[in-house]
């Protein structure tokens, strides 16, 4: 019986291995070696731990993780604010909430690609349709936004925050809809205002949602390559070389294949350990 | 004519020649026949091809430009005089390269023949992924038509874009080169001319050396509702557009700066200059160029160079010759008939002019079906008439036969120029570590362009950086 069963499994098991372990372990035995496709001199011989010694005191990496940590922890708390604020203004609609629902859900459907080049036309520095918006207000100067390094950054964080807080309003929603009226109602018997309501009561009863959210927002944000290469590049200078972009460069436009492994490697250790401090996190607010 | 010395020449076909090579096609043909691959194929149409190789199919990668589209277009015609069957995929810059390198590093062999960026020969034949091409044009002399002559080719293109190490690894496929690209009409107009005098004591002309440049990009930027030639502005005008942007755009534009400054990347003892006071005022040139250039030039490539002066709304600009079709184009642009094409300007009056090569290259992969019939696409590419449907059709042709055609330069007007500049260009680094190296530069001329360092700071990380990656290969001895 025990046989059969690990015999139904085999398939499934072996393409997980295939697409998940071997690129991993691959991956792991790279980042050990000195490999360029393009250089002979990087032969693929075994040099210990010499990339990571190397990504230990590399300032333009420091700079891409400081990059990262500032854009992840940007955007996803600002979606989060507004998410929960958008949220809560959907599940209080009642005739249009299905409508508006819908409309939310148009910016996560855009591929990344897509919503890249459309910020790309749109904050064109001559022609942008939201070049023109932002000068009107007296927001921007003429050189327009992706001209300097806070304002590309700025313009990073507004499309990741335009493209996802719907998701995390609808995870609000999800859980305002799935609260138990129990509570509720005892609270509005209580004499509770709104207000309260929603902060003392209905905020924690879906506190593991959003928890729940925002780790989904934060490893997708850590992982965010498409948008960036289209709008900005990366650049100007560093200001938006977010890890990902960082990684590529080293792997598909330097061929430091050994070394962007290392990159890989270093960046999944993180994203594993992140999570699973976040489900720790969040498993023992459940038992709680 | 120049004849690089380790290519066998092509011998001229004599009659007897034509004899045992019709003679020897009718074989081939048969034994062709027998296979089944080539019941189609006219002997009579050959065109003085060898039909030796029908049935062959061939993949062809280039580059995502017109050349490229128009070799496709024309590779039917290829087919029906030799049989050999030709796909050409296409792909921008950045993707062909990473699809090559895929190729050639895992052995795949999708690709026969690859069109490559010449900075990339070091890397690519370097790591013994390309064919020797001498071998295989003194086993082919005879099954090429006369309408090909590597004496045609352009001397310049083929040190570029073919030569590495003492060997030959490809043939150019696109001429690509930089040159100074201005409105002529305004620089003709009177009224302009004499504003000019007034401003700066001396006569408006095309800039030879590059105070010139920064004079007339800071006379011709002007805001809307300023007169320009006579007439009100409705938009305002900028007297430059360049590159800025974290891009190999932007790397490729400092280096037309910094090779007429006496700096660059390598010297010619190999060794870096890149923290030199040369190259260190070169970037501080172009960066002070950008106070005459469109907003957000920092974010600008090539693309955007090309549209601007496509739009008339800046009068001069650092940029490559296959973006002169576009200027005459009346489709696309609005300064048809406008434009004019001068040297890239030099630091000081005298100078020797130094445009920079923009060349590619055709590649035959080592693991290619059949390198042979490889090397006959290839030279039927660079074949006269190929080169001159090239030409006519928008394309850059990498010929002197078609730029020195009479009925095409009754119609490019860049031609003339793009000839000199191909025969005073310089070329980038072509070692193996030069896909790192311009990752570095990339990153500092941003940095340099943007404020994020100053150009001796930013300059001075490019010559660190590149120090480690090179290590102890400096001085290098070939790149």
């Amino acid at each position: 019986m025990r046989w059969a069963r690990i015999g139904m499994q085999a398939p499934s098991l072996v393409i997980l291995m295939l697409v998940l372990a071997f690129p991993l372990v691959y991956s792991l035995l790279l980042s050990f070696q000195s490999y360029s496709p393009v250089d002979p001199a990087a032969d693929g011989r075994w040099i210990g731990l010499d990339n990571y010694a190397r990504m230990f005191t590399d300032t333009q990496f420091g700079q891409a993780i400081l990059v990262t940590l500032g854009y992840v922890v940007l955007a996803v708390a600002l979606e989060t604010l507004l998410g929960l604020v958008l949220g809560i203004w959907l599940s209080r609609l009642v005739r249009t909430r299905r409508l508006m629902t819908s409309l939310l859900l148009l910016p996560m459907i855009a591929t990344p690609l897509v919503v890249g080049l459309m910020f790309s036309f749109g904050l064109n520095p001559q022609f942008g349709y939201m070049t023109s918006a932002l000068q009107s207000l007296g927001l921007i100067g003429e050189a327009g936004v992706l001209d300097s390094p806070v304002g590309a950054f700025a313009a990073l964080v507004v499309m990741d925050v335009w493209e996802w807080t719907p998701f995390i309003a609808l995870m609000v929603l999800a859980g305002l809809s799935a609260a138990p009226e129990a509570q509720i109602q005892a609270a509005q018997l209580d004499g509770c205002s709104t207000f309260q309501i929603y902060w003392h009561v209905m905020l924690p009863m879906i506190r593991p949602v959003i928890g729940v959210a925002i780790l989904f927002r934060a490893t997708e944000a850590i992982r965010m390559f498409d948008q960036v290469y289209i709008l900005t590049g990366g650049g100007p200078g560093s200001a938006t070389t977010v890890n990902d972009i960082f990684q590529y460069r080293v792997s598909f436009t330097a061929f430091d294949m050994s070394y962007g492994a290392t990159l890989g490697i270093a960046t999944f250790a993180v994203v594993v350990t992140l999570t699973w401090v976040l489900f720790r996190y969040l498993n023992r607010r459940g038992a709680a | 004519m120049y004849i690089p010395p380790s290519l066998p020449r092509t011998r001229p076909v004599s009659m007897s020649r034509r004899v045992v090579l019709a003679g020897s096609l009718t074989g081939a043909l048969l034994l062709t026949a027998c296979g089944g691959s080539s019941d189609d194929l006219d002997p009579s149409a050959a065109g003085g091809w060898s039909q030796e190789y029908a049935g062959t199919e061939l993949n062809v990668l280039a580059e995502a430009t017109l050349n490229s589209d128009i070799l496709a277009q024309m590779a039917p015609e290829f087919t029906s005089m030799t049989g050999i069957e030709v796909t050409i995929e296409t792909a921008p810059f950045a993707q062909l390269v990473q699809r090559a390198t895929l190729d050639f590093s895992t052995s795949q062999g999708d690709f026969d023949v690859v069109s490559i960026p010449y900075d990339y020969l070091g890397a690519y034949a370097g790591s013994g992924y390309l064919e020797d091409f001498a071998p295989l044009m003194e086993a082919n002399a005879d099954k090429v038509s006369d309408d090909f002559s590597q004496e045609n080719v352009i001397p310049g293109l083929w040190d570029t874009a073919a030569q590495w190490d003492g060997a030959y690894y490809g043939m150019p496929s696109n001429s690509a080169v930089t040159m100074m690209m201005y409105r002529q009409d305004l620089f003709e107009d009177e009224s302009e001319q004499a504003a000019f005098m007034d401003a700066y004591g001396y006569e408006l002309a095309p800039a030879t050396t590059w105070e010139q440049y920064a004079d007339i990009a800071e006379f011709f930027t002007r805001d809307a509702g300023e007169q320009l030639a006579g007439e009100t502005l409705s938009e305002p005008l900028y007297g430059v557009t360049l590159a800025g942007k974290r891009h190999e755009a932007a790397v490729f534009e400092w280096l037309n700066y910094a090779n007429s400054f006496g700096g660059g990347v390598l010297s010619p003892e190999g060794e870096l200059i890149l923290d030199t006071d040369e190259s260190v005022d070169s970037l501080d040139y172009m960066s002070s160029l950008g106070e005459f250039a469109p907003p957000g030039y920092t974010s600008a490539t090539w693309d955007e160079v090309t549209a601007q002066l496509q739009q008339g709304i800046a009068v001069q600009a650092i940029s490559w010759g296959d973006t002169a079709g576009a200027m005459e184009n009346p489709d696309q642009s609005a300064v048809v008939g406008k434009m004019a094409y001068g040297d890239i300007p030099v630091l000081d009056e005298g100078d020797e002019h130094h445009a920079l090569h923009g060349a590619w290259t055709y590649g035959i992969s080592t693991e290619a079906s059949d390198a042979d019939a490889a090397y006959l696409f290839v030279a039927w590419a660079l074949s006269e008439p190929v080169q001159k449907q090239i030409g006519e059709m928008g394309g850059v042709p990498a010929t002197f036969s078609a730029f020195e055609d009479p009925e095409l330069l009754e119609t490019l007007p860049s031609w003339p120029q793009q000839l000199r500049s191909l025969e005073n260009a310089v070329a980038r680094p072509r070692n193996a570590e030069w896909p790192q190296m311009l990752d570095q530069l990339m990153l500092q001329v941003s940095n340099g362009l943007v404020g994020e360092a100053t150009p001796q700071e930013a300059l001075t990380d490019a010559q660190d950086e590149i120090t480690g990656i090179l290590g102890d290969k400096l001085p290098l001895t070939e790149f």
